[in-house]
This record gives C-alpha cells, sequence and structure tokens, in this order.
C-alpha cells in the first residue's frame, strides 16, 4: 500500500490497530484508541531537558586523575551510549512512522525518537569536555569491532523491517526481484512478524543494553567522579524508562489481543524467537563487560557483578513481557542503582542544578568553606 | 474528608506489616526493610511491579507503567482495604 503524508480515507482512528491499518490523518490527541501513548507524550514533553544546561566543566579535571584502565571503561562506555542514541534517533521514525495507523502512537514515536537525538547531542556535549578534539572517539564507533558487532546486531531487526516496508509500500504483497537479482517475498503475515521482532529487539535495547552504560556511568558517580557525565546520564536513564514503558505496553497490548488480533498469533508464535532475541542481548552484554573491564577494574564494578546485574535485570524485564525467567539472581546486585534511577533525584529546577548559561563565563561550579568567611550569623 | 485508616499489609512469607496511612505501598515495605525492586518511583517505569493477591489499593498518581490485572505498582498507591502481596 502506497504511504500517503494525509489519508483521505474517512477513517475511525479509533478502530485502527497500532500499525498496518489506514494511513494516519488527522493528528488529533482528543480520542485515543491507546490513551497510554497520549500520556506518555505530556510524561515525556514534561521531562524535557538541554545537554548544556549541565555543567561537565569539573569533569575535564576528574578525567585526567583516572588510570588508564578507568579510562578505556569510561570513554568505551560512552562510545556505545553513543552507538544506541545514534541509532535509536532515528529508527523508530524510519521503521515505524510509515506503518502507523494511530496518531496518539505517531506522536509518540516522533516524541520518543526526538529525545533519543537530545541524548546523542548530549554526547558530544560531555566528549566536547573532555578533549579537545573529540573526532578520535567518535570516528573509532565505526571501527571498532567490539562496537561493531553490537551495532549490527541492534540494527538488523530494524532494517529487515524498513526493506521489506519499502517493497510493500512500492510493490504490494507478492515476490518481487530486486536490483541485484535477489528475490523477496512480501505477505502482510510476514510484515507483521518482522514488526514484532523488530519491537522485541527495540524492548531488549532499552530494557537491557542501555542499563549495563548506565550503571558503567554510575559507578564512577559513586566515586564522585565524573559527576557532570553522571547528571546527564541520569536524565537520560529518566527518559530511557519512559520508552521502555512504552515498548512493554505495545507488546503486551499485541500479545494480550488488544489490539490487531493476527498480532496476537504472531506473539504466540515468536516466543522462541523473542525469547532467543533477549537471550542474545544479555550474552552481547556480558562480552562487552569482558571488553570493558579487559585492562583492569574499578573500584565498586567489575566484570562479574556487570554480569550478575546483566542477569537480574533481564529476569525483570522478561517478566514485564510475560517471559520465563531464565537466570537465577539473588536480589539487586547493585542495590546504588536505585538512587540514580529515582525520578526524584534529578535535579529539573533550573535555580537548583548548576546550569551553566545561569553563570556568567561558565566558571564556577564549585563553592569552597572559605567563600563564607565573611560570613556572619 | 474521610480520615484514612492503617491497613494491613500481608507479604506472602514474610508476614504482616502496617501501613501507615501517608506511606505508599513501597514506603511501607522499605520500613520494614524488605527488599523492594525500583527506579522512578512515579509509576512510569514499572520496575516495582508487584502481585496483588486481594484486597485493594488506590493510585496517589496515576499508574504510566504497564500492570496486568492482577499486579500493582507500590511505588505509588497506598491500600485502601487489607491486603495480600506476593513479592518476588
Amino acid at each position: 500500500m502506497k504511504y500517503t503524508t494525509f489519508n483521505q480515507v474517512n477513517n475511525d482512528a479509533l478502530q485502527e490497530p497500532m500499525f498496518f491499518g489506514n494511513p494516519v490523518n488527522v493528528a488529533r490527541y482528543d480520542q485515543q484508541r491507546h490513551n497510554v501513548f497520549e500520556k506518555l507524550i505530556e510524561k515525556q514533553i514534561s521531562f524535557f531537558w538541554r545537554p548544556e544546561e549541565v555543567d561537565v566543566s569539573k569533569d575535564r579535571l576528574d578525567f585526567q586523575k583516572l588510570s588508564e584502565s578507568e579510562k578505556h571503561i569510561f570513554i568505551s562506555n560512552l562510545k556505545y551510549q553513543t552507538l544506541l542514541d545514534s541509532v535509536q534517533g532515528r529508527s523508530p521514525n524510519i521503521a515505524f512512522l510509515p506503518i502507523i495507523s494511530l496518531p496518539e502512537v505517531e506522536t509518540w514515536v516522533e516524541t520518543w525518537s526526538f529525545f533519543e537525538t537530545i541524548h546523542s547531542r548530549s554526547y558530544t556535549h560531555i566528549l566536547r569536555n573532555l578533549f579537545t578534539d573529540p573526532s578520535a572517539v567518535f570516528n573509532d564507533i565505526v571501527m571498532n569491532d567490539e562496537i561493531k558487532r553490537r551495532a549490527t546486531d541492534i540494527s538488523r531487526y530494524y532494517d529487515d523491517l524498513i526493506f521489506a516496508t519499502q517493497l510493500w509500500q512500492t510493490q504490494g504483497e507478492g515476490s518481487h526481484k530486486t536490483e541485484d537479482g535477489s528475490i523477496y517475498t512480501v505477505t502482510m503475515r510476514e510484515l507483521k512478524r518482522k514488526l514484532y521482532l523488530c519491537m522485541c529487539s527495540v524492548n531488549a535495547l532499552e530494557a537491557i543494553r542501555f542499563y549495563v552504560s548506565f550503571a558503567c556511568t554510575f559507578a564512577f558517580a559513586e566515586r564522585e567522579l565524573m559527576e557532570g557525565n553522571s547528571k546527564i546520564i541520569r536524565l537520560i536513564a529518566r527518559d530511557e524508562n519512559l520508552h521502555l514503558t512504552s515498548t512493554q505496553h505495545i507488546l503486551n497490548l499485541w500479545a494480550k489481543g488488544k489490539d490487531d488480533p493476527e498480532m496476537a498469533e504472531i506473539a504466540a508464535e515468536c516466543q522462541d524467537e523473542s525469547l532467543a532475541i533477549f537471550m542474545t542481548a544479555v550474552e552481547q552484554e556480558k562480552q562487552w563487560a569482558t571488553y570493558l573491564f579487559q585492562h583492569g577494574s574499578m573500584i565498586g564494578l567489575n566484570k562479574e557483578i556487570l554480569c550478575q546485574y546483566v542477569e537480574f535485570i533481564a529476569n525483570e524485564r522478561m517478566k514485564a513481557i510475560g517471559l520465563p525467567l531464565q537466570f537465577e539472581v539473588n536480589g539487586n546486585p547493585l542495590p546504588w542503582m536505585n538512587n540514580y534511577l529515582m525520578s526524584d533525584n534529578v535535579q529539573v529546577a533550573p535555580q537548583e542544578s548548576e546550569i551553566s548559561s545561569y553563570l556568567v563565563g561558565q566558571i564556577d561550579a564549585e563553592v569552597s568553606a572559605d567563600d563564607f568567611g565573611d560570613f556572619d550569623l | 474528608m474521610t480520615q484514612r485508616k492503617t491497613c494491613l499489609i500481608k507479604v506472602v512469607s514474610h508476614g504482616d506489616i502496617e501501613q501507615h496511612p501517608e506511606h505508599t505501598v513501597l514506603q511501607a515495605l522499605e520500613a520494614q526493610r524488605l527488599d523492594v525492586h525500583y527506579h522512578c518511583r512515579e509509576g512510569f517505569c514499572g520496575a516495582c511491579r508487584t502481585r496483588l493477591l486481594s484486597g485493594e489499593v488506590d493510585y496517589v498518581i496515576e499508574p504510566l507503567a504497564y500492570i496486568n490485572d492482577d499486579e500493582i505498582l507500590p511505588c505509588c498507591c497506598r491500600a485502601v482495604t487489607d491486603i495480600e502481596l506476593e513479592l518476588a
């Protein structure tokens, strides 16, 4: 079916499925088939923030004091976060928007992706502060094998869905020969299957992959190092929490038959594949932990604890979408993570946080006891 | 305004806890040093998702995270009757 930017069929959006129904026409939010997306949009917009508001200037000094193995951990972690948000800043738009049928879902995806671009911009903000020229770090993201391996797996399901959608929208269902001579068979059922697997993969990304990187960032903050960076990552983590909630909602709406009945069948059919996607993500994150700590661990975090955390968080996330638990875990191995993921602890009022744009010349990040020297009560 | 009464939270294999009328279920559990997983404490992440076996709760903040019909988000609700919970 050809995509149209304003579908003139006078359809009732309340009867459409989230995906693969009529293309969206009027962007109206007074009524919703699934009102959770409207609430997610409101919540996400209320979280709005800009990376430049967070003063990261002190981090430069901290960074210079880190050991070589800690520098490796910190920078590799940032590279990985940059990769994740590079993918997430565009892919939901390109993969999902052409096939969405509900205005609230469409706007949610746009809002979601927009926030991922804020995250990407904040990595540049952080790196610019640490290095006079951050190019070497960015360039390595497309050359580093460890990162590339993850990129392949993360983008695979998106690319698959995008390609099949393009074939379907230009040539319809049937067998089609492409330029390189390959033949692809496009059916609605297969498209929906690709969509389902893609959503599972995005869910695993938002559920596990991001949290491994957060754990590394917050482990530095636990030692009162790189705190500007940690403030930014807290804001990012709060957003990612919300994104995860949205993919869990989509998967559950499908599985419980509350949206497209065919998607409920597909969800049941694909349970093993969905589990495999999760398990692959867990395995890859454990390999990543090995790479991170290859030159030595840091106080408070090592390969073993990080791997335990991966298993703990994987169990929690699988439970949320009705998958059987796969790991024996005894509680949260990194209990301090909760303090950083708490919404209350994210300072958002400008007057309460160290906002560099509030400071003339952006220099003052610290107040020492001496500043109160001539202060009498 | 009606006075909130003190409700009892029964936790399977942990025993009974009294919920201070101003506390959320999560705060009541924490006061007893029970280990409950949480992130946002505002109902949007779903990390504290817990099974409610019986009783009723009302929400201080409307939950945004996905919960099944038999689940609650302890971080943003209070028991309005005696309730029974199963911690994971």
